[in-house]
């Protein structure tokens, strides 16, 4: 049992506060990401739970004590650095024995150790290289490496696969997920990435200065967003949103976007609720170019044509409102170009309160 | 600037041809314009610091020829006869000289053993220093004597050895103790010397080594606090590796210029009375030379000074790309 709690976490540099009462718990090896934009707190959270910062406010327990004002070698966590962290002076082997060296652990012990996680991250071969001799890739092996051979209670990571160029990122993002399935550690993972939390994480935390947007699953932030915020951060590309006002429709509420009528879902906040400003949320893979299920066509002005091979992003304005499409190509590209109206699925479109950004009909823990 | 395209075709073929050498100048000579014309902007900026250096170090190297010559300013530099290595068969025939020069290696020797680690341990201790104003208050303290001139330095020695009014001797006859004349004894003079230019210098030279320091990833730090190192280690595993090649650079400068003892410094403390133990190779130089009127013997002296100088720098950068992979170059 490792898990980590987070009680009404404050900090405040000086009379800035940055992080304003955060509660998290995480789970005995449960893989949790924070996500959010750069700049909302989420490495100050992570380094407080490090010990790297001070805790201004609230508890912080792990593994079911309390750590607040506990030094960061006694709270048994490894981080794993954006830059690295890598001392240039030592070779691989020195630096994944580092910690160990630190803590006095017997010599033949720590080859033993060194072996053994060289072997998990494939760095055999490379166990005499100085860090300056290795490749984007390799340095952050050893740097998970020096996290893993203390086989510590949690792992932190901060934007650790930032450096790296997009093709490695995905390489190492599963080399991730497959070490935390193989070694069964507690995570907590910081990125600005949606996508790396969409893939990586047993549960997502979106945060957004200082404050916790929501927390689920990946799917559960996906097809349940609690606000506009988490729908325009997670998904790629994001939620498209458009402003509107509720009209009286026939049978079902409607949207008025600028001139054109939208169907929007039988919601219980949509009843009476004519002349209220709303936003109207629907995914770029929930737009169709028409395929006869219940919906609305919306016209559009289509702008570009994105080919990216099995998709195309199809971007467009709606009476000048950005507005993208993602659409399968089986048909071909070429009769893209000629679009000039998208049809909205009914049951996929999510309403949003025009004044507090909130989702209407949203339920805790729905859409997993 | 060198382009392949530049390169002369054909270099080796013509090289027989009577006349190639001429045209390969020649060419080497358009090219020049050329590139001159070019980047007039580039060498208009390197200009003032080539003609520094070729007024103020290459022009009277031309002098130098008289440490092999009868000089007499009467005859000229042109005018005075070559005599060859006599000047160095007096030099070495010379008690003073040879004391001289073993003065001057036994001073550097110290200062090097002594006086070089010292500002890498007070950077060392300043980077411990976690209160701020406490940490600048400090610093400020230890750069002050190196921005006061060397003449009040060596009044202020002089002053606290005094066996009268002395700090050092009042002490002393606290403590119950014969008051010392500690600068008329050659004994002194060599830890009062050295003493005193770690003092004036040693806070000034760890400005190098703290910026070294600041330039070291503080993830490192960071990272090795996560692992549980103190900061005993993190200063062993971290700091000091991290700043070895600007400690291996230094050493090398340092070495250079181990024969360049603070001749100030020497010239404001010593007296004939510590002559035996304070008499260096720049002292002998000046007393010989602008003293004594002795040019050519002085040039002698100066130029073994720096022939010396220039084997010690060439070894130390050699052992040091050898063994630490950092030279100067
Ligand atoms: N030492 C500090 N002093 C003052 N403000 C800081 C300090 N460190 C971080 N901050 C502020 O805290 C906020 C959160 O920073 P951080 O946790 O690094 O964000 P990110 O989510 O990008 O990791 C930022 O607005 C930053 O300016
Ligand atoms: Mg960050």
């Amino acid at each position: 049992m490792s898990g980590v709690q987070l009680d009404g976490i404050i900090k405040e540099y000086g009379a800035i506060r940055v992080v304003h009462g955060v509660d998290l718990q995480i789970k005995d090896k449960e893989f949790v990401v924070l996500v959010g934009p750069s700049g909302c707190g989420k490495s100050t959270c992570l380094r407080m739970v490090a010990g790297l910062e001070e805790i201004s406010g609230g508890t912080l327990t792990i593994d079911g004590r309390v750590v607040n004002r506990v030094a960061p070698k006694d709270r048994d966590v490894a981080m794993v650095f954006q830059n690295y962290a890598l001392y240039p002076h030592l070779d691989v082997a020195e630096n994944i024995a580092f910690g160990l060296r630190i803590r006095k652990v017997p010599k033949e012990q720590i080859a033993q150790s060194v072996k053994e996680v060289a072997e998990i991250l494939g760095l055999t071969p490379y166990l005499e290289r100085r860090p300056a001799d290795l490749s984007g890739g390799q340095r952050q092996r050893v740097a998970m490496g020096r996290a893993i051979v203390r086989h510590p209670k949690v792992f932190l990571f901060d934007e650790p696969l930032s450096n790296l160029d997009a093709k490695l990122r995905t390489q190492m993002r599963a080399e991730i997920k497959r070490l935390h399935k193989r070694l069964g550690v507690t995570s907590l993972y910081v990125t600005h990435d949606q996508t790396e939390a969409m893939t990586l994480a047993d549960r997502i935390v979106v945060l957004a200065n200082g404050r916790i947007e929501q927390i689920g699953t990946p799917m559960e932030l996906f097809n349940n967003p609690i606000n506009t915020f988490v729908a325009g951060f997670i998904g790629s590309p994001p939620m498209n949103q458009l402003k509107g006002v509720v009209e009286a429709g026939q049978g079902a509420p409607v949207a008025r976007v600028a001139d054109q009528l939208i169907t929007l879902p039988p919601l219980k906040e949509l009843q009476n609720a004519v002349g209220r400003e709303i936003i109207v949320g629907i995914r770029p893979e929930h737009v169709t170019l028409d395929n006869g299920k219940p919906g609305t066509p919306v016209r559009v002005d289509l702008d570009l044509v994105e080919t990216l091979g099995s998709e195309a992003l199809l971007h467009a304005t709606i009476s000048d409102t950005p507005f993208v499409v993602k659409v399968e190509t089986h048909d071909g590209v070429d009769h893209l170009s000629g679009v000039d109206q998208f049809h909205f699925q009914t049951d996929r479109i999510k309403v949003f309160d025009g004044q507090t950004q909130k989702a209407y009909g949203y339920t805790a823990g729905e859409g997993a | 600037m060198m382009r392949a395209e530049d390169t002369p075709p054909a270099r080796e073929q013509d090289a027989r041809v009577p006349g190639a050498a001429k045209a390969r100048l020649g060419a080497a000579l358009a090219r020049f314009l050329f590139r001159l014309r070019q980047d007039w902007q580039v060498y208009l900026l390197l200009a003032p610091t080539v003609i520094w250096i070729l007024v103020f170090l290459y022009k009277p190297m031309y002098g130098l020829q008289i440490a092999f010559k009868d000089y007499s300013i009467f005859r000229g530099i042109e005018g005075s006869p070559w005599i060859g290595f006599e000047h160095f068969e007096t030099l070495f025939a010379s008690d003073q000289f040879v004391r001289a020069v073993w003065n001057t290696i036994k001073i550097s020797a110290l200062s090097l053993l002594i006086g070089f680690p010292m500002p890498i341990i007070l950077a060392l201790m300043f980077n411990e220093i976690l209160k701020d104003t406490f940490k600048r208050t400090a610093q400020t303290i230890v750069y002050l004597p190196h921005f006061i001139s060397s003449v009040i330095i060596a009044g202020i020695v002089i002053t606290a050895f005094s066996p009268s009014a002395g700090i050092v001797n009042t002490f002393l006859q606290w403590l119950g103790l014969e008051p010392v004349y500690f600068l008329t004894k050659p004994e002194w003079f060599r830890p009062i010397f050295v003493g005193t230019t770690i003092w004036q210098e040693a806070g000034f030279q760890s400005i190098v080594f703290l910026a070294a320091i600041a330039g070291v990833n503080p993830s490192l730090y960071e990272s090795a606090v996560v692992d549980g190192a103190s900061r005993w280690q993190m200063m062993w595993k971290i700091t000091i590796p991290s700043i070895m090649p600007t400690i291996i650079i230094m050493l090398i400068i340092r070495i250079g210029n181990l024969m360049e003892v603070s001749f100030e410094m020497i010239i404001l403390l010593y007296q004939p009375a510590t002559y035996e133990t304070a008499d260096v190779v720049n002292t002998f130089i000046y007393r010989q030379g602008i003293v004594g009127g002795q040019y050519d013997l002085a040039a002698a002296a100066g130029l073994f000074n720096a022939v010396v100088a220039f084997v010690l720098v060439m070894t130390a950068n050699t052992i040091s790309k050898r063994l630490s992979r950092t030279s100067l170059w």
